[in-house]
């Protein structure tokens, strides 16, 4: 999956967000988060269909909330305090 | 009391103003808070917004709308924290966010929010144990010295101690919380979920005429209440058991007042036993109540006629502090990264079974 951001800092930050928690079957469900400039990319592969549809769906709701995080916040913290 | 004396505290007053944004989500109530630690020792609460993921009567919060419930919601509750409190982001000096106890999914929805705005303004991370923040916040709000700590709350319930840097678990339950063992009662008898259960058993035991017998299950120090619960729930199958009517002492019929009233008495006087047992261990003299369930007036009440016969005296908070909040991981977070410990980013996981005494409790003597 290929996630786009506004730049690399916004990709960079998704991606160590996301990659602190485990996968919550890590021996049916391999996981890998790198970055290529400021697309997020993962890679899963998984022992089954059912497992790659709910890791998918808890992957996309998190960067769904990374995302809206980065949005709501970013500007306001990219601006210098006074 | 053995032995007084006055330790000094680790903790020196700061020599600026400290600010910290709290974050908790461990059960169904989202929170954001903002605390100021000032120059001359103070706490005070700049902000505490709350946000609760209420559900229909008959049916508990599931994990997973929790989670989403909590994703929904995040950013707004943060924005009106940081707004009411009159600060910027930039100016908060720690986030720190429940770690845990608590539930899984939610956990991590506000822990991955926390990642986020520390990555972005760059502000350290605290891990705060949620049972730590109750204990902290009861601390600071009510001015207790050395409290044996009662903390109920749906998810916990635990008779506390403070010593040699631990909070020390006394006495809990055995299987379920209090809070939950009320939570469920209120399910099967239909009640509302708003404001939360627990208000409405209160309400409704105030209404209850007759004292029906339910198991008296304390374990030396600890407490078990599935069994009661069970009891509880048999009643409602009991051939004397009128759904919708008003309590009375006049026919031999069972009501769901009845029911709470009796629930609520056996339950509390349960934990009060407890509470005792565990002040005359230490010799202690006040009680702190805190957690969900501390904001039953009944409960207050019961502990503080134990409290007034032993001499002593019962510190309670209102439900802004009560019930799970922001704030109070703001408070104990705060005091945490005052004493120089933060979590890395690696280390900023969640854990469903996080202990009382796994923390090391470096701001007091």
């Amino acid at each position: 999956v290929r996630v786009p951001f506004a730049s690399a800092k916004h990709a960079a930050i998704a991606k160590q967000v996301i990659e602190v928690d485990r996968e919550l079957q890590p021996h049916a469900v391999k996981r890998s988060l790198t970055v290529e400039d400021d697309v997020l990319v993962a890679t899963f592969t998984t022992l089954t269909v059912r497992l790659a549809r709910l890791t998918l769906n808890a992957f996309l709701e998190n960067v769904e909330l990374v995302v809206r995080t980065i949005g709501q916040f970013g500007e306001d913290a990219e601006r210098v305090p006074s | 009391m053995p032995g007084r004396l006055r330790k000094i505290s680790p903790l020196k007053n700061p020599d600026r103003p400290y600010y910290a944004l709290g974050l908790e989500g461990s059960a169904n109530k989202l929170g954001a808070g903002v605390i100021k630690h000032d120059v001359d020792g103070s706490s005070t609460v700049l902000s505490n917004v709350r946000h609760t993921h209420m559900t229909p009567p008959g049916e508990g919060f599931l994990p997973r709308d929790t989670a989403q419930h909590h994703r929904t919601w995040a950013l707004k509750v943060i924005e009106d924290a940081v707004k009411q409190a009159g600060i910027s982001m930039h100016d908060v000096d720690c986030i720190c966010y429940t770690k845990g106890p608590g539930m899984g999914a939610p956990l991590v929805s506000v822990a991955l929010v926390a990642r986020t705005l520390s990555l972005l303004y760059d502000k350290p991370l605290v891990g705060v144990n949620h049972c730590v923040g109750h204990i902290e916040m009861g601390r600071v709000v009510t001015g207790a010295q050395n409290p044996v700590v009662l903390y109920v709350s749906g998810g916990n319930s635990q008779v506390i101690a403070y010593s040699k840097q631990r909070y020390r678990i006394f006495g809990e339950t055995l299987d379920i919380a209090v809070g939950n063992c009320l939570d469920r009662f209120a399910r099967v008898i239909n009640l509302s979920n708003d404001p939360f259960p627990g208000y409405n058993i209160e309400q409704e035991a105030k209404k209850g005429k007759r004292l029906l017998p339910l198991p008296y299950t304390t374990k030396g120090m600890d407490v078990s209440l599935s069994g009661i619960l069970t009891a509880a729930e048999a009643y409602t199958q009991d051939k004397r058991y009128r759904a919708d009517a008003q309590p009375t002492l006049d026919e031999d019929i069972i009501t769901p007042a009845d029911l709470c009233f009796s629930l609520q008495e056996t339950v509390f006087a349960m934990l009060v036993e407890i509470t005792e047992r565990a002040m005359a261990h230490i010799g202690s003299k006040e009680v702190l109540i805190v957690g969900g369930v501390g904001s039953n007036e009944r409960l207050q009440q019961m502990m503080g006629t134990m409290a007034e016969e032993r001499g002593g005296r019962v510190f309670a908070t209102d439900e802004r502090f009560c019930i799970d909040n922001g704030i109070m991981i703001a408070q104990a977070g705060l005091l945490s990264y005052r004493m120089g410990d933060t979590t890395p980013m690696p280390k900023s996981t969640c854990t469903q079974r996080f202990r009382t005494d796994e923390v090391y409790v470096a701001w007091r003597a």
